[in-house]
């Protein structure tokens, strides 16, 4: 502490040189995207987003006996060593992929039944993320470019060189790394705000296209981040979590849970208005939360909702069925750490009630595990990814 | 934590919308950045122990046995966090980042390996720079430090450049190796797990960069603090 306290005095003293000099010095580096609005006190300075660790959890280790579900609800370990496993999709010939991030640069998969190894069918991708399985084909989405691997199932030992389906994305750091949906033939991906927060321009929406890669329509405006979303199966109506800004305090704003209900024409309030509620103390002014799309339900601070998925099995109660399930990664710019995987209801007037469902990622304020994204198998279980372990979990209900 | 989730379901009922209280267990302060605290499965089973003496045999005679690097472009490990230490040995082992000698010694890690090499390197205290034969040059350390303000070294590195999680100290690391490492991530050489520092670098003067090195390298300036603090 003393130590801190003599280097603050050193900053400032080097402050006094500073303006002395700052007008013939280059132009400045401009302050990375995510850093945008941090306060300048000790604490906040010391926060900064950690990515996974890049070694996965060895299965005797992993946290799985400690976390909680519903009475009836059991949680198993269903793979371990998937290094920074993220997005999960299932193909159709009993074949599960698993997406990553910025630390393995992978896409794996793993056979649903028998020898659970995952075996790396992309490599060397930064920011392979987005993966989703329509008709045979796996997409990819980094944050440059849209691809679709034909046959994927039938060829997992060498995949190819993949069609590319759109090249334009904007790339970038923040925000940059996408979720993807196939509904009614269309692609459904975001464009994230590139910052924490600032005018995003065409950033900050949620877009579909053909899956030929052509005639992209915006479906979702002012929307921060989002990196989970899916189409209710009653309604067909697009439900999405959207990471709330950074910075403006430990308990504010919260993240969402929106409800798309008239496609195109929604504005949900980034960078204008956070939480259906708070203007934001910049961009805010002159603009009033009543001209912005509500939030459905809100997520909690910094939470990091992230995957979502519609329950469509038959295994779950039958109160889970149609529910949505959301994955709270928990906060990296928050003291104190929280993460669950949590249960949503549609209401009745298109907003939603949520519950904690799978809790125990956190003990003594750091993480046991994070979720990342969800995927209901044929049999009705759920698994869920965990980068921060490198590891899937399996729950399931009964039996 | 059933009559939690009943609670919450009758505010619910009372509630257009629901705020989701966090829930974290443990009233603890943040813990410091270190390897407890971003590995998820803790320190390797083998103990940060036997590591001391592997590190001894095969990493002090380029590094230095207290982790304080007398060999050119050779880092001073010393003062490192683990999380740090073992992203490097990653990305060497995964072929990301390229150096002939660590890439061969990372190929013959396994997972506990490279747990247990940087548990032990987070437990290396920083170790001072040797005092240096010419005091600073005043002038460079004045405009290095006006230029380490303006391009936000400070945003991920800290006020003091001691890093924490995956951000290195850079605060007394060799000036050689500063040097070629902002060179390296200024032409897009060096990788991280993104571009970030090279986006932040890309467009400063190599002589900047330089600069910066050379000031960092004497990081904190003795003789620049104030007389008797």
């Amino acid at each position: 502490m003393k130590q801190i306290r003599s280097l603050i005095a050193l900053t400032a003293l080097c402050c006094v040189g500073f303006s002395a000099l700052a007008q013939q010095a280059p132009p400045p580096a401009d302050e990375p995207g995510w850093a945008k609005g941090r306060p300048k006190t000790d604490v906040a300075m010391k926060m900064a987003p950690v990515p996974a660790f890049p070694i996965p959890t060895a299965a005797d280790k992993l946290p799985t006996a400690k976390f909680k579900l519903p009475p009836g609800f059991k949680v198993e370990t269903w793979a371990s060593g998937v290094l920074d496993a993220r997005g999960l999709r299932e193909g159709a010939k009993g074949n599960i992929f698993v997406s990553s991030l910025f630390v393995a640069n992978k896409v794996y998969v793993l056979p649903e039944k028998g020898n659970r190894e995952a075996k790396v069918i992309i490599d060397k991708m930064p920011l392979a993320t987005g993966i989703e399985f329509y008709k045979g084909s796996l997409y990819v989405a980094t944050n440059t470019k849209i691809m679709r691997y034909d046959n994927i199932e039938d060829k997992l030992g060498n995949p190819g060189e993949p069609k590319v389906l759109y090249d334009k994305l904007p790339g970038g750091t923040d925000h940059s790394w996408k979720y993807l949906r196939i509904h009614k033939e269309k692609l459904y991906y975001a464009i994230g705000a590139p910052c924490n927060i600032c005018d995003p321009g065409e950033y900050a929406k949620i877009y579909r296209m053909n899956l030929d890669g052509s005639n992209i329509e915006t479906v979702a405006s002012g929307v921060r981040n989002t990196v989970g979303f899916d189409f209710d199966p009653k309604t067909g109506d697009l439900w999405f979590t959207d990471n709330g800004r950074d910075w403006l305090s430990e308990e504010f704003p919260n993240d969402e849970l929106n409800h798309v209900t008239k496609p195109g024409q929604q504005h949900f309030g980034y960078p204008f208005c956070h939480q259906g509620n708070l203007p934001d103390t910049e961009f805010g002014w002159g603009k009033s939360c009543d001209d912005y799309a509500k939030p459905a339900a809100l997520l909690g601070p910094h939470a990091g909702a992230l995957g979502m998925t519609f329950y469509r099995g038959k295994m779950f109660p039958a109160k889970y069925q149609g529910a949505m399930f959301i994955a709270r990664h928990g906060p990296w710019n928050r003291t104190k750490k929280y993460a669950d995987v949590s249960v949503a209801w549609p209401d009745a007037k298109g907003g939603a009630k949520v519950e904690p469902f799978m809790t125990g990622f956190v003990e003594n304020n750091a993480y046991l595990g994070r979720p990342v994204d969800f995927l209901v198998l044929k049999d009705g279980s759920m698994l869920v990814s965990d980068d921060h372990n490198g590891a899937i979990y399996r729950i399931s209900y009964g039996k | 934590m059933r009559s939690w989730a009943a609670g919450l379901a009758s505010c619910a009922a009372v509630l257009a919308l629901v705020v989701i209280s966090p829930h974290a267990a443990g009233q603890e302060k943040a813990r410091k950045a270190g390897a407890a605290a971003s590995s998820p499965a803790g320190a390797s089973s083998a103990g940060v122990g036997s590591y001391a003496q592997r590190y001894a045999g095969l990493c002090a005679a380029c590094h230095g046995a207290n982790g304080r690097s007398d060999m050119p472009l050779t880092p001073v490990l010393a003062g490192q966090p683990s999380f740090y230490a073992i992203t490097q040995l990653f990305l060497f082992r995964e072929g990301r980042r390229s150096n002939e000698g660590m890439t061969a010694v990372a190929k013959t890690l396994t997972d506990d390996d490279m747990r247990g090499f940087s548990d032990f390197i987070g437990t290396l205290p920083p170790v001072p720079t040797p005092p240096q034969a010419t005091p600073p040059d005043a002038a460079r350390m004045d405009k290095a430090r006006a230029l380490a303000l303006q391009h936000k070294c400070v945003f991920c590195h800290g006020a003091d450049f001691s890093g924490g999680q995956q951000v290195p100290r850079i605060a007394g690391q060799r000036e050689d190796y500063l040097k070629m490492s902002l060179r390296g991530f200024s032409s897009g050489t060096r990788p991280g797990y993104t571009q970030a520092m090279t986006a932040a670098l890309s467009h400063i003067p190599l002589e900047d960069l330089d600069t910066l090195a050379y000031y960092v390298a004497r990081f904190p300036d003795r003789a620049a603090a104030p007389a008797g603090k």
